[in-house]
């Protein structure tokens, strides 16, 4: 036993030391360079590039346009991770119940008023982290979890019954979820049923026009620049990551008399 | 400034290998705590330590100043100014990738989360050895 603790442990630092001498020997290339990597150039030069419109995405925010128009469709995936764990934390979870009237009171009148105060702002900030996500640092994800903490704050202040009388049912939340994760999808596909009702050529994920399709998405909203499919993203994944955060936490946060019936039920059990 | 220079890349070094370290730290905590939510935060960690190291390689140096983020904060009028926001700008490529690091491993910590509440549900307690019905000795 303790041979075997010792084995692994010696095992790790031998890890760490090469490692350190991989980096050290310079095998991960300059490390802090003062020359850019010619691919971090092409994406800050063509972000926002009126001038040669067919390899730019119309955003001022650099990462937003890597993570949802140049690698749109890796995101789309990673989305699609989330969702995966969500609906897998509810089949978990499978036969559970949603009870009112357990007793649940939340924390002293002091927290729930402060909790009253904190509400909007929390509500305000993460919007605007979504909706700016293609003009500023942030996004759909960023904004989303912003505000699935104000809902997790919900729960632990005024109980999971006040939560369930709000609304905040695991069937609704599912529903807000997949409306969000349709909506990523009508938005990367929009420009190719344009296309195809029109008879031009398009491409899936596609932004802004490019080479082959002169179809485009509006880089402009009144005096401020949109990002095309960038905004519509942001506005979806935040709305997904809003309710599925939710909805996961609801679950983890059930009472002994919801989940026993589904725990006594599963085929797992002995 | 050479000397300067020769102190900040040394620093730098010094931060980089010790988020190695901190990955090995973690990686120990994974294979060696018996409890399951040990091993759940040294996974965390290890995460976090990956993530931050990935961050650090998309940092480089802009000579008499200090880097940007990668955010134009205005509409740029020409291309020279896109030439010079890409002169003084980090590189956003490893913060993109990081982000989508960091929504994928939430996704994974939420499923965890969920199978250890069970398993403490279902036997008591988070051990490991639990599930052999009895321990390793």
């Amino acid at each position: 036993m303790k041979a075997r603790e010792l084995l692994i442990a010696i095992s790790i630092a031998l890890m760490v030391l090469l490692l350190a001498y991989v980096i050290e020997l310079g095998g991960l290339g300059p490390l802090a360079p003062y020359a850019l990597r010619d691919i971090a150039r092409a994406y800050l030069e063509y972000v926002y590039n009126p001038w040669n419109v067919t390899a730019s995405s119309m955003a001022l925010e650099a990462v937003t346009a890597i993570v949802w128009d140049y690698r749109g469709l890796d995101t789309y995936f990673e989305t699609s991770v989330l969702f995966v764990a969500i609906v897998g934390v509810a089949t978990l979870y499978r036969g559970y119940r949603e009870l009112r009237g357990l007793g649940g009171v939340g924390l002293s009148e002091i927290v729930k008023t402060s909790t009253r105060v904190l509400i909007p702002l929390i509500l305000v900030a993460g919007a605007s982290i979504a909706i700016h996500g293609h003009l500023t640092p942030g996004g759909g994800f960023q904004g989303g979890s912003f505000m699935a903490v104000l809902m997790v704050l919900l729960v632990v202040v005024f109980s999971l019954d006040y939560a369930f009388e709000k609304g905040l049912t695991s069937s609704r939340l599912l529903a807000i979820r997949s409306a969000g994760l349709v909506g990523i999808l009508l938005t990367s596909v929009a420009l190719l049923i344009a296309g195809v009702v029109a008879g031009a050529g398009a491409y899936v994920f596609q932004n802004m026009a490019r080479e082959g399709s002169d179809l485009s998405m509006p880089s402009w909203f009144l005096d401020r620049p949109l990002g095309g499919t960038l905004f519509l993203f942001n506005v979806f994944e935040s709305l997904a990551v809003v309710s599925g955060l939710t909805l996961t936490f609801i679950v983890l946060a059930l009472r002994k008399e919801e989940v026993d019936q589904a725990l006594a039920t599963g085929e797992w059990c002995e | 400034m050479s000397g300067v220079s020769d102190y900040f890349s040394l620093m730098f070094t010094v931060v980089l290998l010790s988020l190695v370290v901190n990955i090995g730290i973690a990686l120990y905590g994974i294979f060696i705590k018996p409890s399951l939510v040990k091993k759940f935060i040294a996974l965390t960690i290890f995460s976090d330590s990956i993530n931050s190291f990935a961050i650090a390689l998309g940092f480089r140096r802009v000579t008499g100043s200090y880097p940007g983020v990668a955010v134009l904060s205005d509409v740029p009028r020409g291309v020279e100014e896109l030439r010079h926001f890409s002169t003084a700008s980090v590189d956003p490529l490893p913060q993109a990738l990081v982000l989508t690091a960091i929504v994928i491993g939430l996704a994974v910590y939420m499923f965890l989360t969920g199978l250890i509440m069970l398993y403490y549900r279902h036997y008591g307690t988070t051990r490991v050895d639990a599930a052999r019905g009895g321990s390793r000795e």
